[in-house]
């Protein structure tokens, strides 16, 4: 069977269509109102929005803002009909906005090129120099996929798959369009950030593989209507859709525990929907996570998450992705290390957070089959109950953050980031954070000490593996302790421009502690049993 | 007319089904051997659980928490998507990590929607006729209120909270309190140092519902606030004779009410894996396992680091 995405084009118009008519919908209810009334406070609260951004973006263009001001004063002078007009020339001029394509002929170079790109991201310099074969081969080595690879092939063809990746780089749609080409897997839809589409060759690529454009500084209601409502249509229809549940990357270098549920929530509204029609094709969500052993973007990363700027508009954008030289750079080092990229396939399952079989069955816990449907029932009927759904959602979004835990790979670069960051912590205990991080750089840490606590970590590790709790890369479960930490500095030597980490004598001094932080930080959501095997091992 | 299968036919579980029979619910009442003695209007008895849920989508759990697992395992693979439960059990699982009952439904069984009923009223009370009110918490918004219209009654007042592990909790952590405002009492300590202990145990009840996953806030309603008073009131009530027993030095305590040392000790093991300071709670779990007595651990409170008030 082939993937839906294929004909995406000849319905392209189609879901134009059905998703303005469905945003209108939703909007003409828009603050508890009627309409016009209702678009009236729609055009209102865009206008609202865009005007308060685009003061506060410094050399703007003048010309759109002015054409919001002049809404904005237009706006009570408009009769009913130019109202909803307004209203729904801007949703068809954001859908098409937003709307991808998607090319058969691109998709099938794609699949020829995108290893090949990679390769040469992954490995430039060797490239040129001839060895691509070498590179190709190396990339498959390079990244490991793993999981549930097989079940979730069978599950593309029995129903739609929705790839809820972790996300910590604007490297991960590309690495994890490669991942499922690899795989076998079917191509998905996504939105991506508008700032990635500012490489014209990556954008390319992206507009014709089915990616649509998701402009994250547009706060207002309309706007996100339709972006929501063009990704629930597109799921409706069967397309294998991708949504980073994360929302944007992780600042922090932690798995990320708090999701959007918006997103995660169309899946829901998608599978009643689909009821409601009498299509009962499954919707399928399928945790991924992405493990780096060096973040493309760290130093950014960091920086952003230390200044606290909680606000989406006044993080950046498009730091490190724009400039393919960096790009390279980072491949070719990443390439070389001993570590691999891992990408990892959780089990899947319903939106309702149960495990699914092979064959696409939910499963209770003790292994029976669920009618998914009943979920949906009052007094043995489907019945509407937004409040109901809306923690069918946070239970969903729970689900998929404990996913991400029990799939997270802990990486030699993370292990060795979190033992020296807890030296310091002990070391200047009662001081917070922000004030470890100024006062760090330049520390020694003995390397035998941590060689030794080192072990006592792992030990703790391997039990929260065999207990499914998380997944240990390799190296970091089988290799003397030595080894693991002389490959955490041979990785942070080969790429940051000033490593978290470097050896001086019989000692690690910490040069960034601030990547060091980002590195350590991975291991957050399991810190407070680590300490404990920590404080019991020296004792 | 709505249909209930009500699971545990104590004295708990009966009264409760005579009071959904009361607002005009048909009532199964399942026990473990079918209910003897005279049933309440409107209540079948059974002992099929399985039977019982394939005929409703609604389901009371009045077992303790002791008995919850084994009912749960049994029950199961009767257990579908459509299913709404709520439990009554107080306290915590017991075993290497303890749970609270909601948790244990939510990994035992393919259920959803949960919720739990909480408060100081009690088999005795709702049956006496005098006007009491219980709290149902729970994040699904019509579970609760259907839960609250075929409950409330004349006699009986049903509030609803949306945060039910903070009920849950809450609920858990009242009567412990209680035993320490028991032992307190025992002791002769006086008013004021009565009052100050009862003031700490809120606060306390505070801080661990809301480092456990509740809200803050939740713990001043009926199921913390409104259960610890009814207990410091009513001076007969089982949490102030085990604090009593435990004051007068009674090694035996523990064995006496098994219930509360279980729930002192696994509350106790879940304040200390999230890192929170719970020193009243600490206290009891450790009088209870004799390896502190009540002066010790009076004197252990009060000599605590000076800190603010919280």
């Amino acid at each position: 069977m082939q993937p839906p995405i294929f004909q995406f084009n000849r319905h392209r118009d189609d879901i134009e269509r059905e998703t303005v008519v469905r945003s209108l919908a939703s909007l003409e209810t828009f603050g508890g109102v009627e309409p016009p009334r209702s678009w009236q406070l729609v055009l209102n609260d865009a206008a609202h929005h865009e005007i308060r951004r685009l003061e506060h973006s410094p050399g703007g263009d003048r010309a759109p803002l002015d054409a919001w001001h002049r809404l904005a004063r237009r706006l009570t002078r408009m009769n009913p009909d130019e109202l909803r007009d307004e209203v729904h020339t801007r949703c068809v001029q954001i859908v098409r906005d937003v709307q991808g394509h998607f090319d058969r002929r691109v998709y099938d170079v794609a699949t020829r090129l995108l290893p090949v790109g990679l390769g040469v991201l992954f490995k430039g310099s060797d490239l040129i120099a001839g060895e691509g074969a070498e590179a190709l081969r190396d990339l498959s080595k390079r990244i490991r996929i793993e999981g549930e690879v097989e079940t979730i092939r069978r599950l593309a063809q029995r129903g739609t798959l929705v790839v809820v990746p972790t996300h910590s780089s604007n490297m991960d749609s590309i690495v994890l369009g490669w991942a499922l080409m690899e795989a076998d897997l079917p191509p998905v839809t996504y939105g991506a950030g508008k700032n990635l589409f500012s490489n014209p060759v990556i954008a390319f690529f992206m507009r014709n593989l089915g990616a649509y454009r998701v402009d994250r500084r547009l706060k207002y209601s309309l706007y996100k209507e339709v972006l929501k409502t063009y990704s629930q249509v597109l799921l409706e229809r069967g397309y294998h859709s991708l949504f980073f549940p994360g929302g944007t990357r992780s600042r922090s270098g932690t798995v990320e525990r708090k999701l959007k549920l918006g997103l995660l929530g169309s899946a829901l509204s998608a599978t009643s929907e689909r009821l409601r029609r009498g299509d009962d094709r499954p919707i399928f969500v399928v945790p991924v996570t992405i493990n780096y052993p060096l973040v493309l973007e760290a130093e950014g990363l960091v920086e952003d998450w230390l200044k606290e700027a909680g606000q989406a508009q006044y993080l950046s954008e498009d730091d490190d992705f724009s400039t393919i030289g960096k790009l390279v750079m980072y491949a070719s080092r990443v390439l070389r290390l001993d570590t691999s990229v891992s990408i990892r396939f959780g089990r899947p399952m319903d939106v309702f957070g149960n495990p699914v079989d092979a064959d696409g069955a939910s499963r209770g816990p003790e292994g029976t089959r669920l009618r998914r449907e009943r979920y949906l029932y009052r007094d043995g009927r489907p019945t509407d109950d937004p409040g109901r759904d809306e923690e069918y959602t946070r239970m969903l979004g729970r689900a998929v953050g404990d996913a991400f835990l029990r799939e997270t790979v802990i990486l030699p670069t993370q292990l060795v980031g979190w033992l020296c960051l807890e030296r310091e912590r002990r070391l200047a205990p009662g001081l917070d954070l922000f004030a470890l991080l100024r006062t760090t750089s330049g520390d020694v840490h003995p390397t035998t000490a941590l060689h030794e606590d080192g072990d006592w970590v792992r030990a703790a590790l391997v039990r929260m593996e065999s207990a499914g709790r998380l997944r240990l890369d390799p190296g970091v479960r089988q290799k003397p302790m030595n080894e693991v930490v002389d490959e955490a500095l041979r990785s942070f030597d080969s790429y940051h421009l000033r490593p978290a980490l470097e050896r001086r004598g019989d000692g690690i001094v910490v040069s960034d502690p601030k990547l060091l932080f980002f590195y350590g930080n991975r291991l957050e959501p399991w810190a407070e049993e680590l300490r404990r095997a920590l404080a019991a091992g020296r004792a | 007319m709505s249909t209930w299968a009500v699971l545990g036919d104590g004295t708990w579980g009966r009264a409760l089904a005579g009071r959904l029979a009361a607002g005009g619910a048909s009532v199964r009442l399942v026990g473990l051997a079918v209910p003897s003695g005279p049933l309440p209007e409107g209540v079948e008895g059974g002992a099929d659980v399985r039977a019982a849920l394939a005929e409703t989508e609604r389901v009371l759990v009045a077992v303790p928490i002791s008995a919850l697992d084994g009912l749960l395992r049994q029950a199961a693979p009767a257990f579908e998507g459509h299913h709404r439960v709520v439990t009554t059990a107080r306290g915590l699982t017991t075993g290497e990590l303890p749970r609270r009952a909601t948790e244990l439904v939510l990994s035992a069984t393919c259920v959803r929607q949960t919720g739990v009923l909480a408060g100081a009223a009690d088999a005795e009370a709702v049956e006496s006729g005098h006007p009491v009110a219980v709290v149902v918490g729970s994040a699904f918004p019509g579970w609760a209120r259907e839960i609250q219209a075929a409950l409330a009654g004349p006699r009986m007042r049903v509030y609803t909270n949306d945060d039910p592990v903070g009920v849950e909790l809450a609920n858990a952590l009242a009567p412990l309190l209680a035993v320490a405002l028991g032992a307190a009492r025992a002791l002769g300590v006086g008013a004021a140092s009565e009052a100050t202990a009862l003031t700490r145990a809120m606060a306390e009840m505070d801080r661990l519902v809301q480092r456990l996953g509740g809200r803050a806030g939740t713990a001043h309603g009926l199921a913390g606030l409104g259960v610890l008073v009814d207990l410091a009131l009513e001076a007969r009530s089982t949490a102030f004779d085990a604090g009593r027993a435990l004051a007068g030095g009674d090694r035996a305590a523990g064995d006496r009410w098994p219930e509360l040392r279980d729930n002192a000790r696994g509350l106790s093991l879940r304040a200390n894996l999230a890192g929170v300071r719970a020193p009243m709670l600490e206290t009891v779990a450790a009088m209870f396992e004799g390896r502190v007595d009540a002066a010790e651990a009076l004197a252990t409170l009060m000599s605590r680091a000076a800190r603010a008030e919280d």
